[in-house]
């Protein structure tokens, strides 16, 4: 018997021999990082360039023309690649990029874009006002595959003047046609112009303007970019950008601990759960916060009753407790907002306040509206049927944890509310679009144009469109509609001011959370503002250096 | 053949249209810069609005000159193989890429798996029921019902940011094309030990106890009694005339494994970050990315019609009583 168990021992044990003798056998080189781990990252140089910065994202993009390729991993790298007319700065207000100046005319109809001299693409062609005209001609060609073509269709006349000057004229006026000339990234005529836009291989080899250029592209695993001694915006101090492709955010975190990649963007837990505990991570890696670009809130179907009574809305309001929802879902990293624009930014209101949770308020404006316990079930009711309803949302962990945190609210003051969660496209085709549902968790983005006619004006709500809710308020189709005609920000923030506090107090949807941008860099990056700015740690990357007493071991990687 | 092959065509296709959505339906998508003109302008580009039979048609005729069409997404890059444009520049096939890829770690793991489960199975069945046997039973079980994902992320934690033995995830270190292939390959095979072995590890309960079972039932057969009777030593009755018998159920288990092989697996491919076919194919359901995913299942299922043949054909070869059709 002994001897049995003593045969068996070692097979087992033989096994587990043969995989570790295998790993310390192939482990002799692949890391540098043994030294860097005692390096002291407090220390401060001069801002000199050179390095490379390893930073991971989820997905790969599909191609770098970002008007066609469209997700978000190909506009990152796209935007180090490419420029456009404008930009949004530090506080996220439009400045130029490519263009030095631009004037509005008098009647507002026509935007005059005068480009800085002597700009060149990274193959050393000038860059003119021709290849913008070229750019507006492609989003424009009916045969672009691109869904961002509609504000651009608006143009009625674009003309080059002369070869630093680009005009654009418009039937009307279209306030946000500044905000969309900061969105797109103005292509190269020279290497193009014979090509069909949707297959072209430029997509994957591009030729840009901005700071940085393709240097490799290994599909599935990653893209590497490198400094273009063209740049149009000077030169960044980090020498190489590399973007490696890993789809695990579990992984990503051991590549980070393993000091292999630089910087990812982190979920609440990590930030505020992982990181505190792991003390040695602290010593090299500083954590970031900003404010997100989007939001969540509890949208209602007006066309449903008894939504369509704005008590019943405002008692929702008041019944959901806001700072619980971004407490327990974000972990408080996240900020409770009282309209759809980023709070600190000019188009935010500052008067305006998130409705308090206020249970009692609630059950009053419920009375007020017809629905009282009448039965004694712990449920409100009217005309004998109890208020019930669905809350619908798409398979997204903080959506479906805010939907429990209201349900649980709602049953407080009396209304029962069930949980319903589908996978997106279905969620989209079967209840969005044709408007069946009761009430919906989703997010919108916190837009820097405050242009929102799309989601509030009453005229798009074909199905399809983005007025799913079907807002209906005439006051608020004329601020909008007036947001569009005037391009001077000052009256233009008036009016939307306005708008927000309308669209609070009408409370058609229940503005819940805006939740952070969490980030991790390697302490070995310099250079990072620190609070965020209105417009996130990323505005300033080219100022961003290595040292080099902090860079990598370079000899391994080359 | 060729109308299973059509049969399963259809039904995946029309599977596939029967779930809500299409390519203009991405969660990325739901933007309000991106009016439902435009969305409704690419549904027509792309056949999307014609009636699924149409659609169907289309396809077919196109796969009829062996054409798998060009990807919806990523900048219609061809699904299948390499096409040039006139400029001479290459795009590579999705699966071209993908499939080698995915190939070379099941193969390498189905490597393992029969390396390591046929000596366990053969130890099991011979101490049947003694402690070797429950051991074996019981750690082939612990490997089977093992959290993949996690004991890859703990295996990624010990032996990548513990001790640095093996790179973390992806398929290469930096500057892997300057490398002397010798340094080449070997960065190579470090990153796929851990891929290999956590694919692996379910696959080695299933065989081992199908070669002990297998084992067992053949060493009750009477030409065993006999062969030990007219004094064969044991190790001859077990190797030369047990093991082989028990080993041909195993032709049919390889066969079936076939399109297994091209299939890979999305939960370990996104962990280590391995630009595979399950990742692949997974990605292509999610956007929607109609050829993508006929091409991925109509090679994957001319594969299974293939590996089925193959085993038929090999069992009738292994096996003189199949090929004689004595079986009776």
């Amino acid at each position: 018997m002994l001897s049995k168990q003593h045969q068996y021992g070692l097979k087992k044990f033989a096994f587990i021999a043969f995989i570790s003798l295998l790993m310390p056998a192939c482990g002799d080189s692949s890391s540098s990082n043994q030294a860097n781990k005692q390096l002291d990252y407090t220390k401060t140089y001069p801002a000199s360039s050179g390095g490379t910065l390893i930073d991971a994202m989820t997905g790969e993009p599909s191609g770098l023309i970002a008007m066609i390729a469209g997700e978000s991993a190909a506009s990152a790298i796209a935007g180090n690649i490419f420029n456009s007319l404008l930009k949004y700065d530090k506080n996220l207000d439009l400045t130029g990029e490519l263009a030095q100046s631009w004037d509005v005319s008098t009647d507002q109809k026509t935007i005059t874009f005068h480009l800085k001299p002597n700009l060149k693409w990274a193959d050393n062609q000038p860059l003119t006002s021709d290849d913008v005209l070229f750019t507006w001609q492609k989003v424009t060609d009916e045969k672009t595959r691109t869904p961002y073509g509609s504000d651009f269709k608006l143009v009625t006349k674009a003309e080059t003047p002369d070869a630093n000057t680009f005009r654009v004229t418009y039937a009307a006026p279209y306030a946000p046609a500044l905000d969309t000339w900061a969105g797109l990234h103005i292509l190269p005529k020279h290497l193009l112009k014979d090509q069909d836009i949707n297959t072209t291989a430029f997509a994957r080899h591009p030729v840009g303007s901005h700071y940085y250029k393709l240097d490799s592209w290994k599909n599935g695993q990653y893209l590497k970019l490198t400094r273009n001694v063209n740049a149009t915006q000077g030169q960044a101090k980090i020498d190489n950008l590399l973007s490696r492709i890993i789809p695990d955010k579990a992984a990503q975190f051991l590549e980070l601990s393993a000091d292999n990649i630089d910087s990812m963007s982190l979920n609440p837990i990590q930030y505020a759960r992982i990181f505190p505990a792991r003390p040695e991570l602290n010593k090299k890696i500083a954590l970031y916060r900003e404010l997100g670009n989007s939001y969540t809130y509890l949208g209602f179907n007006l066309k449903r009753k008894p939504f369509d009574d704005i008590r019943v809305r405002q008692a929702i309001n008041y019944a959901i407790n806001k700072q619980e929802i971004i407490d327990g879902v974000l972990l408080g990293l996240g900020e409770p907002v009282a309209s759809p624009y980023k709070p600190g930014t000019r188009w935010s209101n500052p008067t305006l306040k998130p409705y308090p949770y206020d249970p009692n308020k609630a059950k009053a404006l419920l009375k007020e509206a017809g629905y009282e316990d009448h039965n004694g079930d712990g449920i409100v009711d009217k005309d004998g049927k109890p208020f019930s309803f669905e809350i619908l949302t798409n398979q997204n962990k903080e959506r479906e944890m805010t939907a429990v945190l209201i349900q649980r609210r709602l049953k407080d003051v009396g209304i029962s509310a069930n949980i319903r969660v589908l996978e997106w496209a279905s969620f989209l085709g079967r209840f969005i679009k044709p408007k069946e549902f009761d009430v919906v968790v989703l997010g919108w983005s916190l837009s820097l144009d405050p242009d929102q006619y799309s989601i509030w004006h009453s005229s798009q709500q074909a199905p399809g469109q983005f007025n799913f809710i079907s807002y209906n308020n005439p006051r608020v189709d004329k601020l909008l509609e007036a947001g569009r005609l005037e391009l001077d920000p000052e009256k233009r923030m008036k009016i939307y001011h306005e708008f927000s506090k309308i669209l609070l107090e009408d409370s058609p949807v229940v503005f819940l959370s805006a939740g952070y941008g969490l980030s991790a860099i390697h302490k070995r990056i310099k250079g990072i503002s620190n609070p965020a700015p209105p417009a996130g740690i990323g505005y300033n990357t080219y100022e961003w250096n290595i040292p080099s007493a902090y860079a990598r071991n370079e000899m391994s990687e080359h | 053949m060729v109308p299973l092959l059509i049969g399963i065509s259809l039904i995946s296709f029309f599977i596939m249209h029967l779930a809500p959505g299409d390519i203009t339906t991405s969660e990325a998508s739901f933007n309000p810069k991106a009016s439902e003109e435009s969305r409704q302008k690419l549904r027509e580009l792309y056949s999307l609005d014609k009636p699924v039979i149409v659609q169907y048609g289309l396809w077919v005729k196109r796969m009829a000159t062996l054409d798998f069409g060009t990807s919806f997404a990523s900048h219609q890059r061809p699904v299948f193989w390499q096409t040039k444009d006139k400029d001479g520049n290459i795009s590579l096939g999705m699966i071209q890429e993908a499939l080698p890829i995915t190939l070379l770690i099941n193969v390498l793991s189905l490597i393992l798996i029969i390396g390591v489960a046929l000596p366990l199975g053969v130890i099991s069945a011979l101490k049947q029921n003694q402690l070797a046997d429950r051991g074996i039973t019981l750690f082939v079980f612990i490997g089977f019902a093992i959290p993949g994902f996690w004991l890859a992320l703990m295996l990624m934690y010990w032996t990548g940011v513990q001790h640095a033995w093996l790179p973390i995830s992806g398929l290469e270190n930096m500057g892997h094309e300057n490398m002397p292939w010798f340094s080449r390959t070997i960065d190579t095979l470090k990153h796929l030990v851990l891929p290999v072995f956590i694919s692996g590890l379910t696959g080695l309960a299933g065989i081992s106890l199908f070669v002990r079972n297998g084992m067992l039932e053949v060493l009750h057969q009477d030409y065993i009694t006999t062969a030990r009777s007219k004094g064969l030593n044991e190790n001859r009755v077990i190797y030369g005339h047990a093991l082989r018998n028990a080993l041909l159920p195993l032709i049919t288990i390889f066969g079936l494994s076939i399109p297994g092989l091209i299939g890979g697996s999305v939960i370990a491919e996104s962990i280590f970050a391995i630009p595979g076919m399950g990742k692949l194919f997974y990605d292509a359901v999610l956007m929607r990315d109609f050829p993508v995913i006929m091409g991925i299942l109509t090679i994957g299922s001319a594969l299974t019609l293939i590996g089925n043949l193959l085993a038929d054909v090999a069992y009738a070869w292994a096996d003189p009583r199949v090929r004689r059709g004595v079986m009776q």
